[in-house]
C-alpha cells in the first residue's frame, strides 16, 4: 500500500464538504454524496488499519516531500487508525441518523458541508505528526463545530453556546501560545523530533531538556483537558450538548471530547511525561511501584491522576442527580473520559492499551445511546424521565438496542465496555494505584444505576401521564427507519468489540507499543538512524532510566 | 528589545485577563481577541536559537552549493509564518464570535452573562 494514500483521509472530508456546499438546497443530493464518502472514509481507515497492523508498519508521509523536521508529517499509525476506524464508524451511523431526526430547516442551512468540515479537523488531528497542525486542525474542527451548535440559531442555543465558544478560544490562544514556547525551546515541533529530543536528554551526556519544558507540558494538558472535558474544565459540556440537534450531539459525544484524549495519549506517554513511563519496551518487565505515598509521579503525572480520580467521579454523580436522558447522558461522557485518562495518567504499556479499547468503545456506544435518544425525542417530543415510560410496549427493538448499548457502558462481562475497564482497573492495582482503581469501580456502579434510571423509566415503567391507548394508537408513526439503521450499525460495532475483544485488544496493544515506546515513531517517521544514534549513545542508560524514576 | 517585547506581551496578557474577568461578553470577547495577540507576541521572542541545541543550531534555510550565509545567521522565520498562519484564523474566529454575540443579543435581548445564566435547562 502506498502511504501516501492516507492523505485522503484528509482529502475526502473537505472535498465532501466543498461539493455539499455547492450542492445546497438538493438535501437528496447532499445525503447521497456525504453518505458515499463516509462509506468510503471507512472502508479506507479500515484497509489501512489492518494493512498497517499485518505488515507491522506505520505508513508515514511527508508533507511536499520535505524531509521529516522540516516539513509537517502525516502519520498512520495503530493509535491513530483506531480511533479513526471507530470514529469513520460513529460518523457514518450518526449522519444516516440525522435523515429522519434532523429539523428540515436546519439540514436546509449548512448542516451537511459543516458536518464533513468537522470530519476533516477531527480525522486531520488523529493523523498529523506536527503540534502546530494539531492547532490549525483544531481550529478547522472547532469552527465547524462553533457553527453546528449553533445551527438554527434558537434562543436556547444562544443563551448556552458561548461558554464553550469562549472557552475553546482561550484555549486555542494557550495552544499557540505553547506551541512557541516549545519551538523556542527545542527547535522542532514534529512529534518525532520532540520524542528524539527528550529522549536524548535522559542521556547521561545528552543536554537537559530546559526547566520550563514541564510547565509548558501541563499548560498543554489545560488545553487538550478543555477539549475532552476533564475535571476543572468541563462545564461546558452537558449545557452545550443539551441545545443542539440529537444526530449532532451524538456525533460530538463520540469524537470531540476524544480528540482531547487522543492528544494526550499520543503526546504526553511519547514525549511530555516520557521520562515517567514505565517499562517503556512493553516486554513484561517487573512494574515499578509507586509505593511511596499515594502519589509518587511527577507534576504531569499527579495532575492527570487527581483530575481522572475527579473526573470519573463527579461526573457519574451529576449524571445521577439528572433526570433527563440525553442530560444524563451528557455528563456520563465526562466520568467515561475520566477511565481514559486514568489509563493514560498510569503511564504504562498497559494503561495506554486499556485506554485504547475503552475509548474505541466509549465512541461507538455513547453516540449509540444518543441516537436511541433521539428516537425517543421523535417519538414522545420530550426526553423528561417524569413524562416518559411505557417505551418498550411501543418499541420493543429500540429498548433492546438501548439495552444493548447501556450495558455495553456499564461494562457487563460479554459486552464492550467490560474489557477496557478491567485492562484498566487492573493496571491500577498493578502499579499501586489502588485508590484510584477503587474510584472507577464505585463509577462503575453509579454508572449501573443511571442507567437502569434511563431504562425503567423510559421503557420499562408504564406511563407516566396516562395518555388515552387511542390516541397513541392513532397518532401517525413517526418515520424513523434511517434511524435506526444508524443504532444497528453502532451496536453491532459494540457487540463485535464486546465478542471480538481479542481482536481489539491486539491492536490495542500495538498502539499502547507505539504510544510508550518512541522508537517506532522516531524511526517510521526520522528513519532508522535518527534512533540508532540515540541507542548506540548509552544502550544501557535507557533501560536503567526506569530505575531511576521516583 | 527582547525585555520591551516581554513587558508589552505581560500588559497585553493583564488587560486581556482583566477583560476575560467581566460579567458582560463584548468585553470577554475582546479578551480572548487580546489573549490570542499576546500569544503571537510571545512567539515572535522564539526566532532565535532554540534553548537546547540538538542538532538545529541555525534556522532551517538551505543555502545553495558553495554559497555562504552572512555572518550574522538571518533571524529564524518560523516563528513568524507561525504568527502568520494563527493571525489569520483568529480573524476568522473573530469574525464569527461577533456574529455570534450580535445573533445573542438578538435571541436574548441582553449579554449580562448573570442574565443569560437565568436562562436555565432543565
Amino acid at each position: 500500500m502506498n502511504p501516501d494514500l492516507i492523505i485522503l483521509f484528509i482529502v475526502i472530508p473537505m472535498a465532501t464538504g466543498l461539493t455539499t456546499l455547492a450542492l445546497r438546497g438538493h438535501v437528496v443530493l447532499q445525503r447521497i454524496v456525504g453518505t458515499t464518502s463516509l462509506v468510503a472514509n471507512l472502508l479506507l481507515a479500515l484497509a489501512c488499519l489492518v494493512y498497517s497492523y499485518k505488515t507491522d508498519t506505520i505508513l508515514v508521509t511527508q508533507m511536499g516531500d520535505w524531509p521529516a523536521p522540516f516539513g509537517i508529517s502525516i502519520v498512520f499509525d495503530a493509535l491513530s487508525g483506531m480511533v479513526l476506524v471507530a470514529g469513520a464508524m460513529v460518523s457514518l451511523a450518526c449522519y444516516i441518523h440525522s435523515f429522519s431526526t434532523l429539523e428540515p430547516d436546519v439540514e436546509r442551512g449548512f448542516f451537511h458541508p459543516l458536518w464533513h468540515l468537522v470530519m476533516f479537523g477531527i480525522q486531520l488531528s488523529f493523523i498529523t505528526g506536527d503540534l502546530f497542525n494539531l492547532f490549525v486542525a483544531f481550529e478547522i474542527m472547532l469552527m465547524a463545530s462553533y457553527a453546528l451548535l449553533t445551527l438554527g440559531a434558537t434562543r436556547k442555543q444562544m443563551t448556552q453556546s458561548y461558554k464553550y465558544v469562549m472557552l475553546n478560544l482561550l484555549a486555542s490562544g494557550i495552544f499557540v501560545l505553547c506551541a512557541g514556547l516549545i519551538y523556542g525551546m527545542t527547535g522542532t515541533l514534529n512529534y518525532a523530533d520532540l520524542a528524539r529530543i527528550v529522549a536524548q536528554a535522559r542521556l547521561v551526556d545528552g543536554s537537559p531538556l530546559p526547566v520550563g519544558f514541564n510547565a509548558v507540558a501541563v499548560l498543554l494538558l489545560l488545553v487538550f483537558g478543555c477539549k475532552a472535558a476533564i475535571f476543572p474544565l468541563w462545564f461546558w459540556l452537558p449545557d452545550t450538548y443539551y441545545t443542539c440537534s440529537v444526530s449532532i450531539a451524538a456525533l460530538f459525544s463520540g469524537m470531540l471530547t476524544k480528540v482531547g484524549v487522543y492528544a494526550i495519549a499520543r503526546l504526553y506517554p511519547m514525549i511530555f511525561a516520557a521520562d515517567l513511563v514505565t517499562d517503556p519496551l512493553g516486554s513484561g518487565q517487573s512494574f515499578v511501584q509507586a509505593s511511596d505515598g499515594v502519589l509518587a509521579g511527577g507534576v504531569t503525572q499527579n495532575l492527570l491522576l487527581i483530575a481522572a480520580a475527579f473526573t470519573m467521579f463527579l461526573g457519574v454523580l451529576g449524571a445521577v442527580s439528572m433526570h433527563n436522558i440525553r442530560r444524563i447522558l451528557a455528563i456520563h461522557v465526562i466520568s467515561q473520559v475520566g477511565y481514559m485518562i486514568f489509563g493514560i495518567a498510569l503511564l504504562t504499556h498497559g494503561g495506554v492499551r486499556g485506554c485504547m479499547i475503552y475509548m474505541v468503545q466509549h465512541m461507538v456506544v455513547k453516540s449509540s445511546l444518543f441516537l436511541c435518544c433521539g428516537v425517543v425525542e421523535k417519538h414522545r417530543k420530550t426526553d423528561d424521565l417524569d413524562k416518559l415510560g411505557g417505551m418498550v410496549k411501543k418499541t420493543p427493538w429500540l429498548a433492546t438496542l438501548f439495552f444493548v448499548a447501556a450495558m455495553s457502558l456499564v461494562g457487563l462481562p460479554p459486552l464492550s465496555g467490560f474489557f477496557g475497564k478491567y485492562v484498566v482497573i487492573k493496571e491500577g492495582f498493578l502499579t499501586g494505584y489502588w485508590w484510584l482503581a477503587v474510584f472507577a469501580l464505585m463509577t462503575g456502579l453509579l454508572t449501573l444505576l443511571s442507567m437502569l434510571k434511563i431504562f425503567c423509566y423510559c421503557f420499562w415503567y408504564p406511563s407516566a401521564e396516562a395518555e388515552p391507548a387511542t390516541v397513541i394508537a392513532t397518532a401517525p408513526r413517526p418515520r424513523v427507519a434511517s434511524a435506526y439503521v444508524g443504532i444497528i450499525l453502532l451496536v453491532a460495532s459494540a457487540l463485535f468489540i464486546g465478542f471480538g475483544a481479542e481482536v481489539v485488544n491486539g491492536y490495542a496493544d500495538r498502539a499502547a507499543d507505539i504510544a510508550t515506546n518512541p522508537r517506532h515513531y522516531v524511526t517510521a517517521v526520522l528513519g532508522e538512524e535518527a534512533w540508532l544514534h540515540i541507542e548506540n549513545a548509552d544502550t544501557t542508560e535507557i533501560a536503567h532510566s526506569t530505575e531511576v524514576t521516583p | 528589545m527582547t525585555l520591551l517585547l516581554a513587558i508589552c506581551v505581560a500588559v497585553i496578557f493583564g488587560v486581556s485577563i482583566y477583560l476575560m474577568l467581566s460579567r458582560e461578553l463584548k468585553a470577554v470577547a475582546m479578551g480572548v481577541f487580546l489573549f490570542s495577540h499576546a500569544a503571537h507576541m510571545s512567539i515572535l521572542s522564539m526566532s532565535r536559537s532554540p534553548i537546547i541545541a540538538t542538532g538545529i543550531k541555525t534556522p532551517p534555510i538551505l543555502v545553495g552549493h558553495g554559497e555562504q550565509l552572512a555572518n550574522r545567521p538571518p533571524v529564524d522565520p518560523l516563528p513568524q509564518a507561525l504568527i502568520l498562519t494563527s493571525i489569520v484564523i483568529s480573524f476568522a474566529v473573530m469574525a464569527f464570535l461577533l456574529t455570534l454575540l450580535v445573533l445573542t443579543q438578538r435571541r436574548a435581548g441582553t449579554l449580562e452573562v448573570d442574565l443569560l445564566a437565568k436562562e436555565q435547562l432543565p
